[in-house]
């Protein structure tokens, strides 16, 4: 199926972002994850270039939303890779590289949370306090940090779905394993994140 | 497709079909053309957040961050350069490995034994109709004749 021709007639007037990440995960080269796996285990420097421009940045942007702080994003992406270069030698095709790669750093994002926050994440209150003010016009900017703020003050376990699936455009199965739950647990999580953003920002609407 | 599963998509996937499980967007999509209206307060509302993701600035990747990386990759083994190394990865594209790199030292040190221990000769020590033939071509009668001439 081409994926931007059906864009186009369902979306019509503009490229998603979710259109936009699958595009650019895309096959980048002729030859398979495998091949490229192996040849990077060995050393080859071109298949260890490929593999790093091509998940790097899915890791690291992963990571910056769970963490919200650059350097500790930075730091979980190269112990992501660290991990990954002692794995290759022994690599076995149970999982996509994007699949073993996104669950390292989330899991390493967990850790980091779980130490920084001793309180389990979905206890959170589900209630959020907006501390912009609506009434205000908001600038591009504004609205951007309006949206992250929202997405921020979700419970752990939503955040990690919607920035796998819906930002970071990760298919339900995928996005599943990574977190290590079923595709219905998924879609629930996604689902619950969605209206409590949604109510919010209605809220923010008739504020 | 019924219309709650219609609804459970686009719930927890958005507005944008793309965004849909594959196995059943095209059936969710069929679903959605038969009943437009059905579903345009879902898509409305889902569609207002699908925006709101899409105003989600990220800072850019930390320059440099890729070369940090790499810089811990593993090298290739100096050991395999040259043509010995080539002929490696053409023998064996994905790495010598068990049992693969098994199998191919248990055939070499097969192939040397068989070398170095077996006879010259398939019958040594006996002449040959081949040899016969060299000799008398020489003048000798045969091996015996051949090198008694040359010891004297």
């Amino acid at each position: 199926m081409d994926l931007t021709a059906c864009a186009g007639a369902e979306a019509g007037k503009f490229l998603p972002r979710i259109l936009r990440q699958r595009r650019y995960c895309g096959p980048v080269s002729g030859i398979s994850e495998r091949d490229q796996i192996a040849r990077a285990a060995a050393g080859d420097r071109t298949a260890q270039t490929a593999l790093v421009n091509r998940h790097m940045p899915v890791v690291w942007r992963v990571a910056f939303r769970m963490l919200r702080d650059r350097q500790e994003a930075e730091d979980v992406t190269q112990e992501t890779f660290l991990r990954a270069w002692k794995m290759l030698p022994d690599w076995e095709e149970r999982a996509k590289f994007s699949t073993w790669a996104c669950t390292v750093a989330i899991n390493l994002c967990r850790d980091r949370l779980k130490k920084k926050k001793p309180v389990l994440m979905d206890e959170l209150p589900e209630q959020i306090d907006i501390s912009l003010r609506p009434e205000q016009a908001l600038s591009q900017k504004q609205a951007s940090a309006h949206i992250t703020a929202l997405v921020d003050r979700l419970p752990e376990r939503q955040k990690e779905a919607l920035t796998l699936s819906a930002f970071e455009g990760l298919g339900n199965i995928e996005a599943a394993e990574v977190m290590g739950i079923s595709v219905e647990a998924l879609e629930s999580l996604l689902a619950r994140g969605r209206r409590k953003l949604r109510l919010e920002l209605a809220a923010d609407s008739d504020a | 497709m019924k219309d709650e599963r219609l609804y459970d998509l686009i719930a927890a996937y958005g507005a944008e079909p793309m965004a849909w499980p594959e196995d059943e967007r095209d059936a969710a999509m069929v679903h959605l053309k038969a009943h437009p209206d059905r579903f345009a307060v879902a898509l409305d509302e889902a569609r207002a957040l699908d925006l709101a993701f899409e105003r989600e600035a990220l800072p850019d990747v930390p320059a440099g961050l890729a070369e940090r990386i790499l810089e811990a990759a593993p090298a290739a083994h100096s050991a395999l350069a040259g043509w010995a190394g080539r002929l490696r990865e053409m023998v064996f594209p994905n790495g010598l490995r068990w049992p693969a790199g098994a199998t191919a030292a248990a055939l070499v040190m097969g192939v040397s034994a068989g070398i170095f221990s077996a006879p010259a000769t398939a019958d040594d020590g006996y002449q040959t109709a081949e040899e016969e033939v060299v000799y008398a071509a020489l003048g000798y009668d045969g091996f015996e004749a051949y090198i008694q001439e040359v010891d004297e």
